[in-house]
């Protein structure tokens, strides 16, 4: 490979060229799981660069590839943007090494995201498990931060172990505000004995929490077991499924609809979601 | 517009022509005994009388492998910059109509949406002549997806063999016409006794409308027929790697811990790491699965999201399948 042919300027518009980011602060949220805080390396980007709640994004470390993951911040906290991931793979492995001061690189945002502003008056119930916290977490942020917007707020949140609940500093937070119902649980055998939270399935203790279906959206995220019955569990409880949300997060190497490995039998998961409702996925081929 | 002929000596002006121009001329070759799209010297380097190329000519447009961006990871800083395409003036002759017909379907796909400029700068600077089957085989199947020889979907220039061993010419697109006018000294006008072309039967148990329908129907996924249709398909790829609308690609990172390069390579939807989530849940875990998702996409997804042939029947997959799975017998399957 010759340096010769880098360029400053780029003279066609590259869509697989990420931007630049610096990590400017690194989270421990459980065992191989933590968050970044990116900022732009490019002060004018910093200030311009706007997101969708929802969306997506792959994120780089050199040398190693590209790896997506959902923008786990708020579009309403501007200047900088945040990933959760779990250290899986060759990729995540190396983001994992990275320290705060590093750069990595940044693709996005793509695919479409939750319509928020069409759940203006309505009440919201956030049903997350394990590491599918991260995305349903920039819908709970974006919400609360214009709070009057919305009716009531349930949370219902779970993972195998208490150490595997990630966010927890901001569990303690929501769990603390007066205007937001959370529900913790972790499954049989994750307690600690000081556990104060529930023991048992996240479908199960949705169950039990029963929130009301009338004017309420629901927005899931976890594991695919876990939607699955997530999903039968709402039914169960009135909510219609135009009124449910999830997110998939499929494979995907370009994000821009072209690699071809997200679909879901005729849908691409990065041109026309991630976010669907049980309506659009019920509609789907069984390709999960 | 009078026919124009390109004669045996023609064409080793034309082949000349282009080169000096910048260009490099693509055509079927031999090269260990199989028949191959490769850059040409000379007209004597082009072979005669074959069915059609091992490889697709996509990869003069889509590369096997190229390099996208290049990253340098400083002291205090890191470098990335993007990379232009090399995308020399590019002459493909001796495309065959079938072959020629799958570009709608990747010009559909590389600019849905966002523009991938690889591919779209080398399309521009590409001239496709398509030459007249006069010879086919048991695996061509082109008439039974609404083909022929004298397909002319996606030729800048359509040629056919005469009898006295050069080409009749009809220049179809502007680019084509353009081309022809550029080295024109290479054609001469005239006309000349054609060879007979080759069509292959159409397969009369095939019905697209049908299997259009049937695969609509989503239930058919849920369908054991896949799993009986694929059993002996051992997901090599190959059928992916010759197809010439198969387009799937992963993007990699090469290079040393202080500099490297990002890579597009292809990729095929037949190996089980395709979809593998990092939890370790494959959407796709089985080989049937694979092989329905990639017959979906010749016959529904191509067809449906982007008006386009998915499959144009030049029955490559068929010739270099290792356990003899024929599409067209899965296209019968889906016309019950």
């Amino acid at each position: 490979m010759s340096m010769q042919v880098l360029k400053d300027v780029v003279e066609m518009n590259n869509i697989y060229l990420p931007h630049l980011v610096t990590i400017d602060e690194i989270i421990e949220e459980a065992p191989d799981v933590r968050s970044f805080k990116l900022v732009f390396q490019d002060p004018a980007l910093r200030e311009s660069f706007e997101f969708k709640t929802g969306q997506f994004a792959l994120y780089s470390a050199f040398g190693l590839g590209e790896s997506t993951f959902c923008i786990a911040s708020s579009p309403t906290r501007k200047g900088y943007v945040e990933c959760t991931f779990r250290r899986s793979g060759r990729v995540t492995g190396g983001l994992a090494q990275l320290s705060v001061g590093d750069t990595m690189g940044f693709r996005g945002p793509y695919g479409n995201y939750f319509p928020v502003d069409e759940w203006k008056g309505k009440n919201l119930v956030f049903i997350a498990g394990g590491i599918g916290l991260p995305p349903v977490r920039s819908v709970i942020w974006n919400v609360l931060d214009r709070r009057e917007d919305f009716g009531n707020i349930t949370i219902v949140y779970g993972a195998k172990t208490v150490a595997d609940l990630v966010y927890k500093e901001e569990l303690k937070g929501w769990d603390e505000r007066g205007d937001v119902t959370l529900v913790q649980t972790v499954d049989p055998g994750g307690q600690t004995p000081d556990w104060k939270g529930k023991v048992g399935f996240v479908p199960t203790v949705l169950e039990e929490a029963a929130p009301a279906a009338e004017n309420t959206v629901a927005v899931t995220c976890g594991p695919p077991i876990m939607i699955k019955f997530v999903l039968s569990t709402l039914g169960k409880l009135g909510f219609a499924d135009q009124s449910v949300f999830t997110t998939l997060e499929n494979k995907m190497k370009c994000g821009v609809g072209k690699c071809g490995r997200c679909n879901v039998g005729d849908v691409y998961v990065c041109k026309e979601g991630p976010v669907y409702t049980a309506a659009e996925i019920k509609r789907m081929y069984n390709d999960f | 517009m009078a026919e124009k002929i390109l004669s045996k000596d023609g064409l080793t002006g034309l082949i000349a022509s282009v080169t000096e121009n910048g260009g490099r001329f693509i055509a079927p070759t031999i090269v260990a005994r199989q028949i191959v799209f490769k850059k040409v010297a000379a007209a004597s380097d082009i072979a005669g009388d074959y069915v059609l190329a091992r490889n697709s000519f996509k990869e003069f447009l889509f590369p096997q492998t190229e390099v996208i961006a290049e990253f340098k990871l400083g002291k205090d800083k890191v470098e990335m910059s993007g990379v232009e395409p090399r995308t020399p003036y590019t002459v493909v002759f001796g495309a065959r109509p079938c072959e020629a017909a799958s570009l709608a379907g990747l010009r559909a796909l590389f600019t849905w949406d966002f523009v991938d400029e690889f591919f779209t700068k080398r399309d521009e600077k590409t001239v496709v002549i398509t030459v007249g089957c006069t010879r086919g085989d048991d695996s061509c199947f082109c008439t039974t997806v609404n083909l022929s020889p004298e397909a002319t979907e996606g030729a800048d220039v359509y040629m056919r063999e005469t009898e006295d061993g050069g080409y009749s010419v009809s220049p179809l697109t502007d680019k084509g016409r353009k081309f022809v006018e550029a080295h024109e000294l290479a054609f001469s006008s005239g006309a000349a006794k054609l060879k007979p072309l080759f069509s292959p039967e159409k397969i009369k148990e095939v019905d697209l409308k049908r299997i259009s329908e049937r695969l609509k129907d989503k239930s058919h996924y849920d369908d054991p027929v896949w799993a009986k249709l694929a059993r002996k398909c051992i997901g090599c790829g190959a059928c992916t790697f010759t197809c010439p609308t198969c387009r799937c690609f992963d993007i990699t990172d090469e290079g040393t811990a202080f500099e490297g390069e990002r890579r597009k390579n292809w990729d095929a939807c037949q190996y089980d790491s395709f979809t593998l989530h990092a939890s370790g849940h494959n959407p796709r875990e089985h080989q049937y699965q694979r092989w329905r998702n990639r017959f979906m996409c010749k016959f529904n997804f191509y067809p449906e999201k982007f008006s386009s042939k998915g499959c144009v029947g030049c029955g490559r997959c068929i010739r270099v399948c290792p356990v003899r799975l024929d599409i067209t017998d899965v296209m019968e399957e889906f016309s019950k």
